[in-house]
């Protein structure tokens, strides 16, 4: 469950404030936010993962309100209730598979058996690369380490930043799925943000910015 | 999963930066655990070796180089003083014990000191086995001495004159060890004891010889008496008599005397009565060694300053490995941030990764050192004076570590400005 109310966000005083539509998400729904680069889909979403404080408005993640929190407080529920999909660079290079997996468990404080963990990962088929380093890792299979990672510790809302824009036709299709299919089995909100149109068709809600 | 784990495997990745970093900071702790070994194991040799002699009375010269030559045997004595005119002395009720010592010959480099019983007791040395030397041309041998000439009892060898090694100018009689102490990390272990009329014997003979080819020259051949010295060395009854004899003929000379008082009283007066009233020198050994230290103490500090100098410069190398590092990585600790880490979890992975890096410096740097030394010694062809040496103590090498921590932490301090200052959102959007 994800609402936000008259959220805006200046840089740095003197720029333009960017103003957002408020998003008021139920249990499960997914949301789509579309927009042409450099209008501020990016900054929406470090927003509402906590990355960012908004200049105004306020952000409500599972009732509860981010603003409200420390910044220590801030790092624990975006730890525990928020899952991040990057465009690319999505692990820890120094950590193999495993090991990435294991480090987001760590900082989320989530006990999750390694057994879970194995299970997550042949589901996205890396069970085979999960003492692979992240340098030895094909396009696609970063972007479903990625998956894994922003969904192994069980969050409340996923958060993708064009997760398909580097991919081609099959490979965005499939990652899509994996995404969609993700969020339903951890009963997450999946909202992601992107410019890339072949992603419309897997959303029924969706906002343009 | 732990942080550890973490900054281990962020080092693993790193393996060339990792090692050079280990490199530079244990050289530099090597350095500075060398410096303050020789240090502190030159110090204990001075003091040590001063054992308890309060008064070095010798001939007039330099009281530096009388200390040197009586105490330390490191220099060549200031010259000779007269055994009877020294003998005087023994009877100021100030004076608990008075050594007389007498050199002048060496063997293979080791000097031979002529001295009595008490010269052993000053410096707590035992017999490891033999006996003690109980007439002329017996000699106990110092366990370095031994260990280095491999010489046991009953060997016999011939003292050179002087108190450098030399073939040319050797004596012929022939001095036969009768005694070897147990090493005492002292001066003493370097020395041939043996006691004074071994001394006087060698030499007294020599200057009978002389002589005597004076005589020769002058009379005739009638008067056998210095014809039988040459066979003094078959230490019949006739010839120890008549050692004696000459003992008594001409002046006997010792090189110094070594002097213990009943309380420090005596150092107040005795020495300014014995520079002012005889034609002998008397030398405070404590004073002259503190006078030393202020010199090579200038050595030691400058040296000190330089491994000073190097530890910081590897501690700013660390600090500048560090702070590339957290710039280098910052998407890799932004994307921790994202997982839930916070400040603090990252400051601790940054500091641990340098932690390990100076606790393997530092088990390096007391590796390199201990080898480094028994390297050196074997190359000098002197490993004997590395028993010499003395080992740290916990204390010495925990204030070395303590003072590496602190640089190490100062050095994480500085380098995770950018971790504090960072702006996990901006560099999650710029991803490359």
């Amino acid at each position: 469950m994800i609402q936000t109310n008259n959220l805006t966000f200046q840089y740095t005083k003197g720029e333009s404030t960017l103003s957002f539509p408020n998003i008021d998400l139920k249990a499960q729904e997914n949301l789509l936010i579309l927009g042409k680069s450099g209008i501020g889909k990016t900054t929406l979403l470090h927003l509402l993962g906590g990355l960012l404080k908004p200049t105004s408005g306020q952000i409500y993640v599972e009732e509860v309100s981010l603003d409200s929190l420390s910044s220590n407080k801030l790092d624990i529920f975006r730890g525990q209730h928020i899952g991040f999909v990057f465009q690319k660079k999505h692990a820890v290079q120094s950590l193999s598979v495993i090991d990435n997996l294991k480090a987001r468990l760590m900082f989320s404080k989530k006990e999750v058996l390694i057994e879970g963990v194995e299970v997550l990962l042949e589901q996205l088929g890396l069970l085979d690369y999960k003492n692979s380093r992240i340098t030895a890792l094909s396009e696609g299979q970063l972007q479903r380490l990625g998956i894994a990672l922003a969904v192994v510790h069980q969050p409340k809302i996923i958060l993708a930043d064009e997760p398909t824009s580097s991919l081609d036709d099959e490979n965005c299709t499939i990652v899509m799925e994996l995404l969609l299919g993700q969020a339903k089995k951890t009963n997450a909100n999946l909202i992601v943000i992107t410019h890339d149109q072949r992603v419309k068709p897997f959303f029924s809600n969706t906002i343009t910015l | 999963m732990n942080i550890w784990k973490i900054s281990i495997q962020n080092l693993k990745t790193k393996p060339l930066y990792t090692i050079l970093s280990i490199f530079s900071l244990s050289l530099s702790i090597a350095l500075l655990l060398g410096i303050q070994q020789l240090k502190s194991s030159f110090t204990h040799q001075m003091e040590h070796n001063l054992g308890g002699i309060d008064l070095v009375v010798g001939a007039k010269g330099s009281p530096l180089q009388l200390v040197l030559s009586s105490v330390l045997h490191l220099d060549n004595p200031t010259g000779n003083i007269s055994y009877k005119e020294a003998k005087k002395l023994e009877k100021n009720r100030m004076i608990k014990s008075v050594v007389p010592i007498s050199y002048g010959d060496n063997h293979k480099g080791f000097r031979i000191v002529g001295t009595t019983a008490e010269f052993v007791a000053l410096y707590n040395a035992v017999l490891q086995k033999g006996e003690k030397v109980k007439k002329s041309m017996q000699v106990i041998l110092g366990a370095t001495v031994a260990e280095r000439l491999k010489l046991d009892l009953g060997d016999t060898f011939l003292s050179s004159h002087g108190l450098i090694e030399n073939d040319i100018d050797v004596h012929e009689d022939v001095l036969t060890v009768v005694g070897i102490l147990k090493p005492t990390r002292k001066v003493i272990d370097r020395l041939i004891i043996t006691n004074l009329e071994s001394i006087w014997d060698v030499h007294n003979h020599e200057v009978s010889e002389e002589k005597s080819h004076e005589h020769e020259s002058q009379v005739s051949h009638e008067d056998g008496e210095h014809h039988e010295h040459d066979d003094h060395d078959s230490g019949n009854d006739q010839n120890q008599v008549e050692h004696k004899n000459h003992h008594e003929e001409i002046d006997k000379e010792i090189t110094s005397l070594l002097i213990s008082f009943r309380n420090p009283m005596g150092l107040l007066t005795f020495p300014r009565k014995i520079n002012e009233s005889t034609n002998m020198q008397a030398a405070l050994p404590k004073f002259e060694i503190d006078r030393l230290f202020e010199y090579t103490g200038i050595g030691f500090t400058t040296i000190s300053w330089i491994a000073y100098l190097i530890l910081l410069i590897s501690g700013m190398t660390i600090f500048i490995s560090l702070y590339k590092m957290v710039k280098e990585r910052a998407y890799d600790l932004a994307l921790l941030r994202s997982y839930g880490a916070n400040n603090f979890q990252l400051i601790k992975m940054v500091a641990y990764e340098a932690i390990i890096i100076a606790s393997l410096a530092f088990v390096s740097g007391c590796l390199f050192i201990k080898v480094g030394f028994k390297i050196i010694f074997n190359f000098m062809n002197s490993s004997y004076k590395k028993h010499m040496l003395l080992e740290l103590t916990l204390n010495e090498i925990l204030s070395t570590g303590f003072l590496v921590l602190v640089m190490i932490l100062l050095s994480v301090a500085l380098a995770i400005y950018p971790i504090i200052k960072m702006n996990i959102s901006t560099i999650l959007s710029h991803e490359k």
